[in-house]
């Protein structure tokens, strides 16, 4: 319920203790450049157990690369990024542990084209999680079934539409049990009535008290389902705030901007 | 009423329905077109090859295969025969000698082109530098120099001297080349062979039993390895009871006489007969294929062209075994009848000794100078020179292939696997090289045919392989052109037998998309 602006650093209390006991992700002063230009400068934000948290922002704001950092696809150069207690160093057993812990769907689903998709979602509880097969398998099916594609299990992703092959993403990143789930734009390479089909099944991980990071251009989910909307521009968090505080009463020009070429 | 487009449409109108005249018919037109090619094809090859036949009768060149059987005297380096008996035993020496070079050729510079690709995208810097460097080396010498080279420097390895010699005398190494313990199929081989191959159907039906049982329980039933220890157990006390088996020499005995007993008009009439199944099963299997609910599909000319072609194959193989070639029935029962006597031999009448057994080298000195004997395996310094040169030479190729093909694989596939825990070299295995392999397979086919094709280079350092025997023998022979057609047509099979084979794999790794 907290309306408070996150820009500038006198309006962001930095606890001394590493993290709180809820706090799923914490991020400190997180500073990220490719060569000369910077894409993250100074990203604080704490997302707590079971929280969903919207990202939004213009193209090139650093949405992605932020949540890219999270599960070390990008190192950070400075600042701190610790995701459920463990610290996001240089630490192999730190980044291996993360992201198994960690589940992350993408922009362009990134399924094995050559694995069919019961393979798909079984290879990482197989070789991370060292399952046996069967159990790996029954494990893909009940997952399938939430994703309501049972039916697809032995086909190949190039046979599958594109919410299919999204929805078959999540339940491959669910698959290892992941405490917090990334979703890079994860609707924007759909075709607008494929949409929906991956945003029902986002809601329904929601409900059931996944904590979620969720980069997307989708006004409508953000509205529905978010509990803190952070905005962001040019590589900084410009406002964070509920839905309600975010769409009809934002504080910062730089949001209403945005706001009013989106909606 | 005097406008031409006006005429022009009452015309057509009136035409409507109506064939074209043939000159105009698209489809015939088409076929006249093809035949017509086809037939000028075949004529030209009929002309230019009688041609060069009578111009070679006039020179009074003789242009028969006598040398094939014939004993011409020669003696080869190294091979399965150092004195082979027939100009075709002494080709057949040198055809093994490249194929033994080809195969383990390919199955080494494999192995190394992988690992020096790999090594090119390593995040190692000294590693990542040292494979460019090998790659940039490598294939930028000549493949020629590189094998005078590794000739030149394996040249000062000591002379052979006699003694023992390293390890019991097991494995000797000298400027003459490598010998090693020779194995080799002994007594009880064939009867042993019964024995695993009953103990691999065995294992076969244990391993289908376990696996099932898994499927439907889930538990753990170790197919595999059951699988395994069966064939183990069957050949270790195989190795012993074999002799048991000796018994099967009388059946074989009389299989071969009954085989050899087989009229020839019968085996013509089977030969015949199953040419024409075969192509009446190919042209229906092919016709079912272009059938949807609807009834038959378009069928294009090349649709027409094979099924045309499939009954042409069908009557030419009836004409070659009652009317062209009769002789061949009769030569196919007589070589199955003695094929058969041959191994009813290997049976029984004693052989009680162990399956496969091996020589320890041996060193001989029929002149001046000691060399090894045929007891052990040799390699010869020309076996060596020219192995690693085409090896390092092609795998120097085969390492940018494959580096290609990974980065062929978009990155999101790697960043998925990160992002779903896989470690860096499972992501490698499981999802990586699969999909880098449709990439890959194609150009190292290439490569394959490239390096069977460059162990010609052989002459260069006396090694015996086909070509080197093959100038031998027409040395000797003056049958130039018979051995260069015999060079031609095994180096093309070998390249057909590669293309092939990469094809099947090419085709068995295709992604299934809609």
């Amino acid at each position: 319920m907290s309306t408070q602006p996150a820009h500038g650093d006198a309006t962001i209390a930095v606890s001394d203790e590493l993290a709180a006991r809820d706090d799923m992700i914490v991020c400190r002063e997180v500073d990220k450049w490719f060569g000369d230009f910077q894409a993250l400068s100074g990203i604080s934000a704490t997302i707590k157990e079971q929280e969903i948290v919207v990202v939004l922002g213009p193209s090139g704001s650093g949405k992605s690369t932020w949540i890219r950092c999270i599960n070390r696809l990008e190192a950070h150069q400075s600042g701190q990024i610790i995701v459920d207690g463990i610290e996001l160093t240089n630490d192999l057993r730190n980044i291996e542990k993360i992201r198994s812990e960690v589940g992350m769907v993408f922009q362009q689903f990134n399924l094995f084209p050559h694995l069919t998709v019961l393979d798909n979602i079984t290879l990482a509880p197989i070789w991370v999680r060292k399952k046996s097969r069967p159990e790996a398998e029954e494990l893909a099916e009940s997952l399938l079934e939430r994703v309501g594609i049972p039916e697809q299990a032995q086909k190949f992703p190039g046979q599958l539409s594109g919410g299919q092959q999204q929805r078959v993403a999540i339940a491959r990143a669910l698959a290892m049990e992941p405490r917090v789930m990334l979703f890079d734009e994860p609707t924007s390479a759909l075709d607008p009535e494929m949409i929906k089909e991956v945003l029902d099944v986002m809601e329904e991980l929601a409900r059931s008290g996944m904590t979620m990071m969720v980069v997307t251009h989708e006004m409508g989910f953000a509205r529905e389902v978010a509990d803190r909307i952070i905005f962001m521009e040019e590589g900084e968090i410009v406002e964070v705030g509920t839905p309600h505080h975010f769409f009809t009463e934002p504080a910062e020009e730089r949001t209403k901007l945005f706001l009013s070429q989106v909606l | 009423m005097s406008d031409p487009r006006e005429a022009a449409r009452d015309a057509s109108l009136s035409a409507l329905g109506t064939r074209p005249p043939f000159y105009r018919d698209a489809t015939v037109v088409r076929w006249i077109a093809q035949v017509g090619t086809l037939i000028l094809v075949l004529a030209a090859m009929w002309f230019l090859a009688t041609e060069a036949g009578d111009s070679l009768r006039a020179r009074g060149a003789n242009i028969d295969f006598d040398f094939i059987s014939d004993y011409i005297g020669i003696q080869v380096g190294s091979g399965i025969d150092t004195n082979p008996d027939s100009g075709g035993r002494a080709l057949w020496v040198g055809m093994v000698n490249t194929i033994r070079m080809a195969a383990a050729g390919i199955a080494l510079a494999s192995v190394i082109g992988v690992l020096v690709g790999l090594a090119r995208l390593s995040s190692n810097w000294p590693l990542r530098r040292l494979a460019g460097v090998y790659v940039e080396a490598l294939r930028n010498i000549p493949l020629l120099v590189q094998i005078l080279v590794y000739a030149a420097v394996l040249a000062t390895l000591p002379n052979v001297s006699f003694g023992m010699g390293p390890i019991s005398g097991w494995i000797h190494v000298s400027n003459k080349g490598l010998s090693i313990p020779r194995v080799f199929v002994a007594d009880g081989f064939y009867q042993w062979a019964v024995i695993m191959l009953i103990g691999a159907v065995v294992a076969r039906i244990t391993y289908r039993r376990l696996a099932e049982q898994r499927e439907q329980t889930g538990a753990q039933t170790n197919a595999g390895a059951w699988a395994t220890g069966i064939v183990a157990v069957f050949a270790i006390v195989g190795w012993w009871v074999h002799p048991i088996f000796g018994w099967l020499g009388s059946p074989l005995g009389s299989l071969a006489d009954g085989v050899g007993a087989i009229p020839q008009g019968v085996v013509q009439l089977i030969a015949a007969l199953a040419a024409l199944a075969v192509a009446v099963w190919w042209i229906r299997r092919f016709l079912a294929q272009h059938r949807t609910p609807a009834g038959l599909t378009r069928l294009t000319d090349d649709d027409w062209f094979r099924m045309i072609f499939a009954v042409v194959a069908a009557a030419i193989v009836v004409l070659f075994v009652t009317v062209l070639w009769p002789g061949l029935s009769s030569w196919v029962v007589n070589s199955s009848s003695d094929g058969l006597g041959v191994l009813a031999d290997k049976f029984g009448n004693g052989r009680t000794g162990p399956p496969i057994d091996a020589m320890r080298p041996d060193i001989v000195q029929p002149g001046n100078f000691a060399n090894y004997g045929p007891a052990g395996l040799n390699l010869s310094i020309g076996f060596a020179a020219v192995y690693f040169g085409v090896v390092f030479y092609t795998a120097a190729f085969i390492a940018e292939i494959v580096r290609g093909g990974i980065l062929a694989v978009p990155k999101g596939q790697s960043e998925a696997a990160q992002a779903v825990g896989l470690r860096r070299s499972t992501a490698l295995r499981r999802v990586i090289l699969p999909q880098a392999l449709r990439v890959i397979l194609p150009p190292v086919g290439n490569q394959y045919l490239n390096l069977t094709k460059n162990t010609s280079l052989a002459i260069a350092v006396g090694y015996s392989d086909l070509v080197q025997i093959g100038q031998t023998v027409y040395n000797q022979t003056g049958k130039t052109l018979q051995v260069m057609a015999v060079w031609m047509l095994f180096y093309l099979a070998c390249s057909l037998t590669i293309s092939a084979v990469v094809n099947f794999f090419n085709i068995r790794m295709r992604i299934v998309e809609r």
